[in-house]
């Protein structure tokens, strides 16, 4: 047989099976007593309804993955603009397929989606605002293109949002946003380096933001007869209105009663001799205490009464507590055995003698907190004074060989370094703090204090230096180091 | 609270998140919960930091009762459950403020009652109470607080305006707080109204 025979041969066989099947429908539309004439419509009918029968199977299949998909939940946590951001997901690639997540160049993401169906959405936002984007995907063949919305925020990074607002200098009580200060001691005849005092105090940004004032305060002071050293910090409270001159007063009136109570005071260094030579003597002890109780005690409810006499003064809506302040202090000297030092603490903050050489901390008192962040106890609170346990709670005077640094600092900086009481009290919580201070904090180009003698950069520095960084942390800042 | 109003109350949330997101002192340290009370009590967000914040579906039943009490009792126990207070090794949350907003009346009068007490043995910074429409009851919400505010309208232009405001106290309520016994919070829209 020849090619062209056995195409014909094909052909016809085709012919004729197609010619079968067309007489079985024929007859079988026969037996059921259809009608020439309806044959047609009848089989349009069939097909119509098979049609849609098939095209509706087809839909509910595509729904059935759309509902799948969309009970993975996906959902894409926050991020922050410029910050690297990555999320990982897995879609069930043997379901779905040409899958785009439509609107993610514009806002600076890459998907990539492996063999698997793992895939990561990562990039640095480039928007900051809540974004929809859209989930797209092929499902069954003939099938719509399926989409999901899925929400995605991007925060502003908290630092880009801050403002510095200066005070209004027409406040009552203005006083400058920040301030720093040096107090340089000469050295002795003999040419050994006396300590220097230096401080600096920064309204923070929570008050930057708003134009508000510094509430803290600080005053130093050294008297070069008598070789003083008188140092005071207070943090006026925030809720406060008046609290910046609550804590001005307060700092004002310690340095101006230590100063008439110490200078030219021999009494008082005796006692402290007599106590040192003789420690375990009480009668020494009660002596050298009761002098403590005098000029310390005495300085405090000045400060007290001070604060108290100003409210009073003003206004009749002017009440003490619109001055409320926390107030520490330390009275120091430097004597041929040692160091005496003597302080008061009422509110939260730090007060501490740091010995690196040795190892060792003394903090002179515990913080006044409460339940929650930002309570405390203030200078102002008439109550204080009438604890019977105000001079074991607050008070303390004690003699050491020799230290590194004494600190005084309110909250806004002890908060931040410390977070807690239980690290208040850890000598390396200590040094970790010392460390910071003087290497300062490279990663936010933040610079560290020279606390080398005599330097009377330092001041600067350390006003620099209180613009740290800390999330949740953006109180005014004050801290006073004698070193 | 359904249909429109509730879907008000949403715009109104987004548009208070956003504004709070835009403060950076609220970015980093504020922490939001949401509870829902109708029918059914539920949190539906539990104590979360701003920055991580997704909004929740809100739903609502056709209607029912209004189990404000039995929504108080879980406010209370998540606040001992999610509020850290400080302690020696951990540095404690700023006291919370409350919100509390209803269309209508507590429908657990007796459990609203015996809630209340407990609400402010919990030393919320402020407790600040809104009825949202004619039919909201203001009697019951005194006797939470001091604090009692109505809306007229429920539309989202006036709950857009009751959320900024919100979002404007709570900046006042993060500060701190010891010295002034009573929060401070900044005067309210005229589209809010003072009711004590």
């Amino acid at each position: 047989m020849d090619r062209a025979h056995r195409k014909a041969s094909r052909k016809y066989r085709a012919i004729h099976r197609l010619n079968e099947t067309a007489r079985i429908l024929d007859r079988a539309m026969d037996t059921n007593g259809i009608m020439p004439s309806e044959k047609e419509p009848f089989l349009n009918w069939v097909i119509t309804s098979m049609w849609n029968n098939f095209k509706q199977d087809r839909m509910n299949r595509r729904l059935v993955i759309e509902n799948e998909i969309k009970d993975l939940k996906l959902r894409f946590p926050n991020g922050t603009v410029k910050k690297q951001y990555s999320v990982f997901f897995s879609l069930p690639l043997d379901k779905i397929s040409d899958i785009t997540l439509d609107g993610i160049e514009d806002l600076g993401l890459s998907l990539i989606i492996d063999d698997n169906g793992l895939c990561s959405l990562a990039g640095r936002p480039t928007q900051v605002g809540d974004f929809t984007l859209k989930l797209r995907y092929n499902t069954i063949a003939g099938e719509p293109r399926s989409e999901l919305s899925i929400p995605i925020a991007f925060n502003p990074n908290p630092r880009d949002l801050w403002k510095n607002i200066p005070t209004d200098p027409n406040i009552l009580f203005f006083k400058p946003d920040s301030e720093c200060e040096y107090v340089k001691v000469e050295s002795k005849v003999d040419g050994m380096p006396c300590k220097d005092i230096v401080a600096a105090s920064q309204r923070g940004r929570s008050h930057a933001q708003e134009g508000k004032p510094r509430d803290d305060h600080f005053r130093l002071f050294h008297c070069d007869d008598s070789d003083w050293y008188v140092i005071a910090v207070a943090d006026g409270a925030g809720s406060a209105k008046f609290s910046r001159r609550g804590s001005e007063i307060a700092c004002n009136v310690v340095v101006e009663e230590c100063k008439k109570r110490l200078t030219n005071n021999p009494a008082f260094e005796d006692a402290i001799r007599d106590y040192n030579a003789q420690p375990e003597d009480m009668e020494k002890r009660l002596r050298m205490t009761n002098y403590v109780h005098d000029i310390v005690l005495l300085t405090a409810l000045k400060a007290h009464e001070a604060i108290n006499t100003v409210a009073a003064a003003n206004s009749e809506n002017v009440r003490l507590k619109d001055f409320a302040t926390t107030l520490m202090f330390a009275i120091c000297k430097k004597f041929e055995f040692g160091w005496f030092i003597a302080s008061f603490w009422v509110g939260d903050g730090a007060i501490c003698i740091l010995d690196t050489d040795h190892k060792i901390i003394k903090l002179l008192g515990t913080p006044d907190e409460g339940e929650f962040s930002g309570q405390t106890r203030f200078l102002t609170m008439p109550e204080i004074f009438r604890d019977p346990d105000l001079m074991k709670k607050r008070l303390r005077a004690t003699i050491v060989p020799d230290f590194t640094a004494l600190f005084l600092m309110t909250d806004g900086v002890s908060d931040p370094m410390f977070e807690t009481d239980k690290n208040l009290n850890d000598y390396a919580k200590w040094e970790e703090f010392y460390r910071r201070l003087t290497n300062g904090f490279p990663e936010d180009a933040i610079g560290g204090v020279d606390l080398s003698d005599d330097n009377e950069q330092s001041k600067e520095q350390l006003l620099k230096w209180l613009d740290f960084w800390s999330q949740g942390n953006h109180d005014d800042r004050t801290i006073a180091i004698l070193y | 609270m359904r249909g429109e109003p509730i879907e008000s109350v949403k715009v109104g949330l987004e548009s208070m998140l956003s504004s709070l997101r835009q403060e950076p002192f609220a970015l980093e340290s504020v922490n939001i919960s949401i509870i829902t009370f109708d029918r059914d009590v539920k949190q539906i967000l539990p104590l979360t930091p701003l920055d991580e914040l997704q909004l929740p579906e809100i739903s609502t039943p056709e209607s029912g009762p209004t189990h404000t009490g039995m929504a108080l009792k879980l406010l209370c126990n998540r606040i001992d459950k999610e509020v850290r207070l400080s302690s020696p090794d951990q540095k404690g949350d700023w006291m919370p403020l409350l919100f509390i907003m209803t269309d209508g009346k507590p429908s657990d009068v007796q459990l609203y009652r015996e809630m209340i007490p407990e609400v402010k043995k919990r030393k919320f910074a402020g407790i600040i109470a809104c009825a949202a429409g004619m039919s909201a009851k203001t009697e019951p919400l005194k006797e939470l607080t001091d604090s009692v505010y109505s809306l007229d309208t429920l539309d989202s232009a006036s709950f857009k305006k009751f959320f900024k405001w919100v979002s404007d106290s709570i900046g006042v309520g993060n500060r701190s707080i010891g010295a002034t016994d009573e929060l401070q919070l900044p005067p309210p829209p005229p589209e809010v109204n003072v009711v004590c």
